[in-house]
């Protein structure tokens, strides 16, 4: 793998089990994570629900993709930001704490204009 | 300037993989280095060698293959996206123990590492959704 180091944006859009893009953008940043890359998961719209506790994705024979989101920082991967307006509009907590950073839409778009490259699902 | 390209979407519900054959034949074309194409979630069905094309529209599948060999392109299909889509190749068939395999060998089966790279070393990246 090369030497050459991007910041490596990827962002989550779509709510969590109705299609493959939660698993799908997850695996891309694991795998960046995996090669030492400076990759970030931003959170977006409605793929805030997987802040929700206590989901049983499972029942309906679905991967728990939540629990990877845990794992994240196993990989160096320690800056989970979410969209506070995208998280409040749908009622969701979004207080920061170990897991999650919650950042403003002006925050976001330093993310956006401090990335090199940007991936979005 | 040189460039990879990443396609998601798939050959024919999405306009990703035309609009970004187009794009990659208009950069080449122009003498603009294309480092990499990856086809990532629906998008690897462009690898598939069983599409059968109505005789009156294009046909995409033809035109990458065409494309990789005018310009000796380096396609890659993610190998784990693929496998999941029922697009395998002859080793692959032998690994999963299944009845046939279906992919063009003008690509090649690789994992999200090549993607990395390809972010990595290409000046941008070009990415086609939905």
């Amino acid at each position: 793998m090369s030497q050459i180091k991007k910041k490596l944006l990827i962002v989550q859009t779509k709510a969590p089990f109705g299609s493959s893009d939660i698993q799908e953008a997850l695996d891309i940043v694991l795998a960046a994570g995996t090669f030492d890359q400076d990759v970030s998961l931003l959170i977006e719209d409605d793929a805030c629900y997987q802040l929700l506790s206590a989901q049983q994705p499972e029942i309906i024979n679905r991967k728990n993709t939540t629990k990877m989101l845990n794992a994240l920082p196993i990989y160096g991967i320690d800056k989970i930001l979410v969209c506070a307006e995208s998280a409040s509009l749908r009622n969701l907590p979004s207080n920061n704490n170990d897991a999650f950073k919650f950042i403003t839409k002006n925050e976001i778009k330093t993310v956006y204009s401090e990335s090199d490259t940007v991936i979005r699902f | 300037m040189s460039l990879s390209i990443l396609v998601l979407g798939a050959p024919f519900e999405s306009q990703a993989c035309y609009t970004s054959y187009r794009y990659a034949k208009a950069a080449l074309e122009m003498n603009t280095a294309v480092d990499r194409v990856f086809f990532y979630q629906s998008s690897v069905h462009t690898a598939s060698t069983l599409a059968c094309t109505p005789r009156d529209e294009f046909d995409l599948y033809a035109a990458w293959q065409q494309l990789k060999q005018t310009y000796n392109l380096d396609l890659v299909v993610c190998i784990a996206a693929a496998a999941r889509r029922g697009v395998i190749d002859n080793s692959e068939q032998k690994r999963h123990n299944k009845i046939a395999h279906n992919m063009s060998s003008c690509f090649e089966l690789s994992g999200l590492g090549q993607l990395v790279e390809a972010i990595a070393t290409s000046e941008k990246l070009i990415t086609f959704g939905e």
